[in-house]
């Protein structure tokens, strides 16, 4: 097979979800955002923390992942709510939405004079949005427009040894035999194994800057006057099974395979067109890693988890796999694709392979995810500096 | 015959991952390349942890894929549990790193 059924952008990309976001600018927007997506069915609310009093590093990367989320392949159209005269700019955000040829609306409380008047425009937005939306129909589309998404959560010591491995096959399948892309992140679980995850880069210019971001990352947790033991492996790690942050780094990095890395690229930034394998820049912290790459336009997530976890994203559908026995029994709502057959039976990777690609194929094409059925989602965007 | 619960990731590691509950007092069979290892356990080691699978000592590198995941903070005769309490990781020494050492990062 190599083609599946999406959404044709007006920008030429494809999406496997047709969703409209309704996105906050700053904190005192959320809960207007976030009421106007418990009225609107199936309208996504973007909510977080930050877009107010940020240094310009930090500005840029919580504007650029929002975009991302607004512009999202997955993304039909997007309202975006700000509170006043944030640094984060609504009126910009939902021009930005605009280039792209997808609908957008701008909606600001103080000059709607209330969050009142405000909630009634998000609501009346959203809805024609989703209406509209609901009208498209999904094309045939190359699979060469997919992007995979990869990361790991709540590792323990069967992750690098079974599940990690079926997920690097799947990836691998996508950009080999069919030209899609995929891209990993989480740098500081490059820790202990760099130098061969360096040597897989493209040419000596990518190699370097795997090592600089490691090394920058190594500062940085360093400039606390901490120790990267202090918070990683993280207790759960631990209790899996997992000694030090090296182990659980080389197991981390199993799921990426072994073939070559593209680039290495910022934190939400877009994961380019070429295909092949790409690195996102981001901090080990599930949450924020996963919205990241979201951010970039991964169509999917694959969480490739030792003992269950519940992480997940509402536009880049998100899906489970594991091949501890135990973590099916133990969050079996949140385990999309058991494979510890593989681990603990008589079955092989290559079976476990089957089996993920499999899944993929079914929710690319439409079916929904477990966290999808169960509407769970959490959004963290990383932050560079202190608040001012 | 050896232990297919117990898996060695790469011939050079001296721990294994177990995949089943193992008890003190067993002697199991690891396979180590295409070797066989017989050991006594003195440990219960549960699933997802590692058992040493030759005597390593205090201060020796511990190695799993083939790589150094730590180093030993005592010496651990073969079939010993491997986990915190006895391992180090070699990153991460912000804690003890004076603050002339630490530079200030900006972006």
């Amino acid at each position: 097979m190599s083609e599946f059924l999406g959404y044709e952008r007006d920008d030429g990309s494809i999406g496997i979800r047709n969703h409209t976001v309704i996105v906050s600018t700053a904190p005192y927007a959320n809960d207007t955002v976030k009421r106007a997506a418990d009225i609107v069915d199936d309208a996504i609310p973007i909510t977080h923390p930050l877009g107010r009093c940020q240094t310009k590093p930090d500005v840029f990367q919580t504007y650029r992942t929002l975009l991302g989320y607004a512009t999202h392949p997955n993304t039909y159209g997007a309202v975006v709510v700000a509170h006043a005269g944030e640094i984060v700019d609504g009126d910009e955000l939902a021009q930005d939405v605009a280039e792209t040829g997808r609908p957008s609306a701008s909606i600001n409380i103080h000059e709607e004079k209330g969050v009142m008047n405000a909630l009634d425009a998000t609501v009346d937005a959203a809805q024609e949005m989703v209406q509209d939306a609901s009208a498209q129909r999904r094309v045939p589309a190359d699979m060469s427009k997919l992007t995979f998404g990869i990361n790991c959560a709540t590792s323990d010591t069967t992750s690098g040894l079974c599940q990690h491995k079926a997920t690097a096959g799947a990836v691998w399948r996508l950009i080999d035999d069919h030209g899609g892309r995929g891209c990993f992140a989480e740098t500081p679980e490059f820790f202990g194994g760099e130098e061969e995850l360096s040597e897989r880069a493209v040419n000596d210019e990518v190699r370097q800057e795997i090592l600089d971001r490691v090394d920058h990352w190594d500062k940085r947790l360093q400039a606390t006057g901490y120790d990267v033991r202090g918070a990683q492996p993280t207790p759960d790690n631990m209790d899996g099974g997992l000694t030090t942050i090296e182990e659980k780094s080389l197991g981390a990095l199993v799921k990426s395979g072994d073939g070559p890395i593209q680039d290495i690229i910022d934190y939400g930034a877009k994961i380019p067109d070429q295909s092949g394998m790409y690195i996102m820049d981001t901090p080990g912290h599930g949450a924020e890693s996963v919205t990241g790459i979201g951010a970039g336009g991964a169509h999917f997530m694959v969480i490739s988890t030792g003992q269950g976890h519940t992480l997940s994203n509402a536009v880049m559908p998100t899906l489970k796999i594991t091949g501890n026995p135990h973590s099916a029994e133990r969050v079996p709502e949140q385990t999309d694709v058991d494979v510890s057959e593989a681990l603990v039976g008589d079955e092989s990777i290559d079976w476990a392979t089957d089996q993920l690609w499999d899944e993929i194929m079914d929710i690319v094409n439409g079916k929904v995810t477990l966290s999808e059925a169960m509407g769970e989602s959490q959004f963290a965007i990383h932050r560079i500096g202190p608040s001012t | 015959m050896a232990d297919r619960y117990l898996e060695v990731v790469e011939p050079a590691d001296n721990v294994a991952t177990a995949l089943r509950d193992v008890d003190a007092g067993e002697t199991v069979t690891v396979a180590v390349g295409d070797e066989e290892r017989t050991i006594e356990m003195i440990d219960d080691v549960g699933f997802g942890h590692k058992l040493a699978i030759e005597d390593i000592a205090d201060g020796e590198t511990i190695t799993k894929y083939g790589k150094s995941i730590g180093n030993a903070t005592e010496d651990i005769p073969a079939g010993t549990f491997v986990h915190v309490h006895n391992v180090e990781s070699n990153y991460g020494r912000g804690d003890l790193a004076g603050d002339e050492e630490v530079e200030a990062i900006s972006e």
